[in-house]
């Protein structure tokens, strides 16, 4: 166990009882399913655009985008960029006709468009599946996160798995009693939290560190990019020491003593770090160098991992569901507007902190000044994940830490408790209200959201735990934006497609629709679990089953696919919707939105008005 | 079907629905439709061309990818951690005012469409 933070502890309490109070609070103001799942519609366009963000900023982002960057340069740099560059998708092709339909669930949106129970159900089977791809993440990451800050377990339970429990009860209790009120409102908070964090990080590194943007940038860039490697001693002697005289020309004289000293200890078995300089996977013949693409994505990862990322925002259903919060079609529009501008500016900085992290850290290390929770490799951090944690003490001592380490807490906060009322949408409302009791009362209703919130919580306890029982945690070096990826490939792949062609071209049939589903999430699933295979060593290094488990993203080929199958098999079945002209109204047509403007209806009432009798 | 406070009317020329004195006919939906999909889909065209273009560049040309301009930074890296924001949030902006002027300008041609289309909202349901 390393050192206690006691402050960042005290900050990390902090945070939770105001989110767990903040829930108590609103607890009153909810009594429908609307006010339940969607905060009575009536979310304006800053509080939204700042639910959204809270709700999209994850793990994944609040300590992923740093440490890719960290890691990887500029190739990390892209998920800051694709992350918000999804956004324009939505705005510009899915939000306001999503918002016009007026529904609760993009499964609700499928039924809507298409009639069928059979395509709600595919729906519904594919949102708890991209919801619990999105859960897995953020309950590792609360795993490491409790590892780092507090090392200790409860129970006699292990460090990361009293992690786990912890947050998920937290997450489990809060989304239960605030619905999706509680939620918009923790959301907000946690939002502004995270944002704050990341920006006193910056503008610490630009003070205290003295970093300035351009010349860092060509400092780092002024020697070949060096990764760290673990390995064991047998690995390092293996091939006449050939990875040992390749470490030695990468590394310090004084941290490849400590590496000598390891081999001549002569353990086979202990693992010990090592830098290796870096290969270039885009332009093979060139150094690779942190300012240049290729240290991760080749030329075909390079477009693939772009598309993953925009389109992938598109198919979230917890960011979806969100849309119908908004009190009009304009107002879903400008919600994204500050969304971008929001994360926007939050991506902006992530970058940063992954540069300015690049030299400072390395200088602490070098002064032994550097915080001793974290492990190092002759100044590099041997698991790039630690970095914002680590910089914040460094740059601003305990109570910095304390913010960043509230800040990851908050971010899984946040997310969690979006896919937890996702699934819990697509459960309680798009089963039990439609096919179970379609008569039950309003507090019924609720009482099986709460129930269905419970249910994936403890789904999500499992998953948790079971990350590192089945050694997915030693398979991927940076497992938390692996494991978002899969979930933006599974959405950009099931329902992008749909959605796309549901708004846009009125031929879609239902048959078609469903196909393209299944041929999109079911071909991100299938190159998924072959690429999880290929890590965990089943599937060799030649032949087709690795060259099929060996694409990283696949949505350059699931994607264009999907679309394809929509087009192809509505034009082949041609059975449209007897009522599609009503359907296309609803879709597009205004005169709602005009009626409710005369009105002044399209106004934004307030999130403590529709509940309290 | 209808969102609830729709009344829709069949017609022996189609459907309509009526939300207080507005009403929407097939006419004036395929007016706002069309409207909005040529404004979508041309800023979806730029958006993905200079999105995508940006691994193209970092795939085939060198002086984008390996020159520095300011710094440390080359073009690639600048573009890609702070002048695509400037684009997004360009992007964005103008494609809003754009959809909201388009949403007041058809509300009004709706109308009249409606006005000249419609019946009377008698058996609606």
């Amino acid at each position: 166990m390393g050192n206690l933070n006691v402050i960042a502890i005290v900050m990390v309490i902090a945070v939770t009882v105001f989110t767990v109070g903040l829930a108590i609070f609103v607890r009153r103001f909810t009594r429908t399913t609307a006010d339940f799942y969607l905060a009575g519609r009536k979310v304006g366009t800053i509080a939204n655009a700042s639910a959204i963000s809270g709700d999209y900023l994850s793990a994944a982002s609040f300590l992923g985008v740093a440490a890719a960057v960290y890691a990887s340069g500029l190739d990390g740099v892209w998920f800051a960029a694709g992350f918000a560059g999804g956004f324009i998708v939505v705005v510009l092709f899915i939000a306001s006709a999503l918002r016009r339909f007026g529904e609760y669930t993009v499964a609700d949106f499928a039924y809507g468009r298409f009639g069928s129970d059979r395509i709600r159900l595919v729906t519904v089977v594919m949102v708890l599946l991209t919801s619990l791809f999105y859960m897995a993440p953020q309950m590792y990451g609360a795993g490491t996160t409790w590892t780092v800050l507090v090392g200790a377990g409860i129970f006699g339970l292990s460090p990361y798995n009293t992690g786990v429990l912890i947050v998920s009860l937290i997450i489990m209790f809060y989304v239960m009693v605030g619905g999706m009120k509680g939620t918009t409102l923790n959301q907000i908070f946690q939002f502004w939290w995270l944002w704050t964090a990341m920006f006193l990080v910056v503008v610490f590194a630009f003070t205290v560190g003295k970093f300035s943007y351009p010349d860092a940038l060509a400092e780092v860039t002024a020697e070949n990019h060096r990764d760290v490697r673990m390995v064991s001693v047998a690995d390092l002697t293996a091939d006449d020491g050939a990875l040992l005289a390749t470490a030695e020309g990468a590394m310090s004289s004084e941290a490849f003593a400590a590496v000598e000293a390891a081999v001549e200890a002569g353990d086979p078995e202990a693992t010990i770090g090592i830098l290796v300089p870096a290969t270039n996977k885009l332009h093979e013949l060139r150094d690779m160098f942190f300012n240049e693409p290729g240290h991760r994505y080749n030329g075909l990862d390079q477009f693939s991992m772009v598309l993953a990322l925009v389109l992938g925002t598109a198919g979230l259903p917890h960011i979806l569901n969100r849309y119908y919060t908004n009190p009009s079609g304009a107002a879903a529009r400008r919600s994204t507007f500050w969304v971008l501008i929001f994360i926007g500016t939050f991506y902006i900085l992530a970058p940063i902190a992954g540069l300015a992290g690049k030299l400072i850290i390395d200088d602490a290390w070098r002064a032994g000044t550097a915080p001793t929770n974290a492990a190092y490799v002759d100044g590099l951090l041997a698991r790039s994940d630690a970095i914002m944690p680590t910089l914040a003490q460094i740059l601003g001592g305990e109570w910095l830490m304390g913010a960043v380490a509230a800040g990851a807490f908050a971010a899984m906060f946040s997310t969690t408790g979006g896919l937890l009322i996702a699934s819990a949408s697509a459960v309680g409302h798009d089963v039990y209200e439609k096919y179970v009791n379609a008569n039950a009362s309003e507090a019924r209703k609720v009482f099986v959201g709460k129930a269905s919130v419970l249910f994936f919580a403890l789904v999500a306890l499992g998953i948790g735990i079971g990350i590192p029982a089945v050694g997915l945690d030693k398979a991927y070096p940076a497992l938390i934006a692996m494991m978002v990826t899969w979930a933006f490939s599974l959405g950009a792949g099931a329902f992008v497609p749909m959605l796309l062609t549901g708004i846009w071209w009125r031929q879609t049939t239902e048959r078609g629709a469903i196909a393209g589903m299944i041929v999109g999430g079911g071909g991100s699933l299938f190159f998924i679990f072959m690429n999880v295979l290929k890590q965990l060593g089943h599937l060799g290094d030649s032949g087709v089953l690795p060259f099929l488990g060996s694409l990283t993203f696949p949505t350059l080929f699931t994607f264009p696919a999907a679309v394809l199958t929509i087009v192809l098999v509505s034009k082949i079945d041609g059975q449209l919707p007897k009522n599609v002209d009503e359907i296309w109204m609803r879709i597009h047509g205004t005169a709602s939105e005009r009626h409710e403007k005369e009105l002044g209806l399209d106004k934004v009432g307030g999130m403590f008005s529709g509940g309290q009798k | 079907m209808a969102n609830s406070g729709d009344t829709v009317v069949r017609t022996g020329s189609g459907v309509q629905v009526q939300h207080g004195n507005h009403i929407d006919t097939i006419e004036s939906v395929d007016l706002v439709f069309r409207a909005q999909r040529k404004l979508s889909f041309s800023y979806g065209l730029v958006f993905f061309v200079v999105t995508l273009a940006i691994p193209a560049m970092s795939v085939w040309w060198k002086t984008w990818y390996a020159v520095p301009v300011w710094g440390g930074f080359t073009a690639n890296y600048l573009f890609v951690s702070l002048l695509y924001y400037l684009f997004l949030w360009g992007l964005s902006w103008t494609y809003i005012r754009k959809a909201d002027a388009l949403d007041e300008r058809l509300s009004h041609m709706a109308d009249e469409i409606a006005a000249a289309t419609a019946v009377a909202p008698a058996g609606g349901e």
